[in-house]
């Protein structure tokens, strides 16, 4: 955060963290504090490329590289002329060649490259194909909004969910509170000895502990999946395509030792290497010590480098 | 493993000609620098001879092997092994002259104490230099911490060392378990063990792999006891049929115990006059260079001055800011 200063008064930068950085459209950074104090004077420069400006044009800078900032800026203004979609095109190809001709214009904008023949082109293409691009932005809008209608819907669903689980809880409490307050009258009032009316008691309470199990058992079967789909609605796919290829096969790696070749690790015991090695105590083998990996290693650093190479 | 470890690749070299050229060439460049950098003193007599060096080198490892042996708590043979290899290996690119043998010899130790994971404090360690004070072992220590990173540079970051002493556990227990015509491979360890101090005092850890060695050692004692081993070769390590890799081994190890016989103690009048003459030189050179960090020297600019005066831009510019604002409110008023 702290690796770019502001052009301007540059300490206030490094002493201020929470100072925010503004961008404007010609990509350089300022301060907030300096924005105020170009603007105060009312002349309206740019501090390092001299190109005026308008305090309106600043804005909160997001990234940390302000030509990243410029460029975002740029891409949507670009975005809402050139707004075509892939099944505008008849084949992938032009889709394609549509998109890098949009890449090209915001490069060349961002990084002032022929700036007068780039609007001049956005200009033809916008009069060229102005109902279109008029059809796109108002399928743009309708879109956006069925979203915004999906998510309200969502809500209100959760919503209603999480008030009814809540009303559920309360009847339970207050059907417990009432089991207990029944328990309590009976015992002033009946003859009955209170052995009897606290086993009684227990089963009611039992019963109505499996009456909320069962309650918890039944959801709500839904029937629609959380994209949209109907459940037991028959869905077309296509077949995925089989790709085949060649079958991996393991090979174990062969490193050129110069030497003999040595034992496994785990066959020196069977060929007697280990009678020759301070066997391990109790205390190394909790720790995964055994005597084979010293002999092990004692093995291949004897047969190392043994042979001289060849040639 | 030895087989696919920067020992094998980078500092295994096929003949001793090979290494003492690289030995001639490292004193070769430092002559030739100190000769350019003309210091009237210093002349072509003054500096070490090949010979000298080797006669030094010599010397001082025999003082680091002392060092080693009698090392409270006792060392390890593999990290006594490993400062002996970094030693070796520092002063194949290095001239002794240029770096003065008692500290590098003192950084191989700590560093291998290190690498080997045979836990040492610094404290420690310099406790165990008994003939300074402790002002002096401070001193002696700090000196180490500023040559570490020069050493650790100058083996080229291969920090790794296979020493002959495992390959050599693990050839008895070969021996024991599928050889049974040798009675007591026990007895042989003894003088096997002699034959490996011997083998690290010489160019055999650059030459040969710490296997190969280990044999030789194995079968040299065996030899000496008066016992034949050949079958174990052609047998056990089933190079019956493989005729020319057993006369390659045969050859590599008449070349190690070659080695061996040639080496010999350094010949105590000639230390002294060749050490009379390193330090002389080591006064000389100290003198002239300034007192910079070893192993830091390629940036030797630190990054300060910059931001220093990017701050007293700053605080110029916020003081002018100021100033011109009373400047206004007085005007204004």
């Amino acid at each position: 955060m702290d690796d770019q200063g502001c052009p301007r008064c540059k300490t206030t930068k490094y002493r201020n963290p929470s100072l925010k950085l503004m961008v404007n459209v010609c990509g350089h950074t300022l301060c907030e504090n300096c924005v105020e104090m170009l603007f105060v004077r009312g002349s309206g420069n740019c501090v390092q490329c001299d190109t005026p400006l308008r305090k309106s044009n600043f804005r909160m800078q997001l990234f940390e590289d302000p030509t990243v900032d410029k460029e975002v800026e740029i891409r949507k203004k670009v975005m809402k002329i050139y707004n075509k979609r892939e099944f505008d095109f008849p084949s992938l190809r032009e889709y394609n060649d549509y998109l890098e001709q949009v890449e090209d214009i915001v490069y060349n904008l961002t990084n002032n490259i022929d700036v007068e023949n780039t609007k001049l082109r956005m200009e033809q293409y916008q009069k060229e194909n102005k109902d279109i691009i008029q059809r796109n932005k108002a399928k743009l809008t309708r879109e956006q909004e069925e979203l915004e209608e999906l998510f309200l819907l969502e809500q209100q669903s959760n919503e209603q969910r999480r008030l009814e689980v809540l009303q559920e809880e309360q009847r339970q409490l207050q059907a417990k509170r009432k089991n207990k307050q029944a328990l309590l009258d009976e015992l002033e009032q009946s003859q009955l000895p209170a052995t009897v009316l606290l086993a009684k008691h227990k089963v009611r309470a039992a019963q109505l502990e499996t009456e909320i199990e069962q309650q918890k058992q039944n959801v709500k079967p839904t029937s629609i999946f959380s994209t949209g789909i109907q459940i037991r609605q028959n869905v077309s796919l296509q077949p995925l395509p089989r790709i085949e290829e060649v079958l991996y096969h393991y090979k174990p790696l062969q490193i050129e030792t110069y030497g003999p070749p040595v034992p496994e690790l785990e066959h020196l015991g069977r060929f007697g290497y280990l009678n020759h090695v301070r066997a391990a105590m109790p205390q190394d083998t909790a720790g995964g010590y055994t005597s084979a990996l010293a002999c092990y290693r004692a093995i291949q650093d004897a047969f190392s480098g043994l042979f001289p190479p060849k040639g | 493993m030895f087989h696919n470890s920067s020992q094998k690749k980078y500092w295994t070299f096929k003949s001793e000609d090979e290494v003492e050229q690289m030995r001639v060439s490292a004193n070769e460049k430092f002559c030739k620098r100190v000769l350019e950098t003309a210091k009237p003193v210093v002349s072509a007599s003054v500096l070490l001879e090949r010979y000298g060096e080797e006669v030094l080198f010599r010397h001082y490892e025999r003082r680091m092997l002392e060092f080693c042996n009698a090392f409270k708590p006792a060392m390890p043979k593999s990290v006594v092994g490993t400062a002996l290899m970094y030693f070796r290996r520092f002063y194949l690119n290095n001239s002794i002259m240029e770096h003065h043998p008692r500290i590098i010899m003192l950084t191989c130790a700590y560093l291998s104490c290190k690498v080997d994971e045979f836990n040492v404090s610094s404290t420690q360690f310099v406790g165990n230099l008994v003939q300074e004070t402790p002002a002096g072992q401070e001193r002696v220590l700090e000196q180490i911490l500023e040559y570490e990173l020069l050493l650790i540079q100058q083996l080229n970051f291969h920090l790794v060392v296979h020493n002959p002493y495992r390959p050599m556990e693990g050839l008895l227990i070969d021996l024991k378990t599928r050889y049974p015509m040798l009675e007591n491979p026990e007895s042989l360890r003894k003088s096997a063990d002699d034959f490996l101090t011997q083998a690290v005092m010489t160019d055999a850890g650059l030459l040969f792999s710490p296997s190969q060695i280990a044999l030789t050692a194995v079968l040299n004692s065996a030899s000496r006891a008066g016992i034949n081993m050949e079958s174990y070769l052609t047998e056990c390590l089933k190079l019956k049929e493989d005729k020319e890799t057993l006369t390659k081994m045969y050859d590599s190890m008449r070349r190690m115990k070659t080695l061996l016989k040639k080496y010999e103690p350094p010949n105590l009048e000639e230390v002294i006059v060749f050490k009379q003459k390193l330090e002389w030189i080591h006064a000389q050179l100290a003198s002239s260079s300034n007192k910079r960090k070893r192993g830091y020297e390629e940036d030797g600019h630190v990054a300060k001055e910059p931001r220093l005066a990017a701050e007293v831009r700053q605080y110029s510019r916020i003081f002018l800011a100021f100033f011109f604002f009373i400047l206004k409110v007085l005007v204004r008023s």
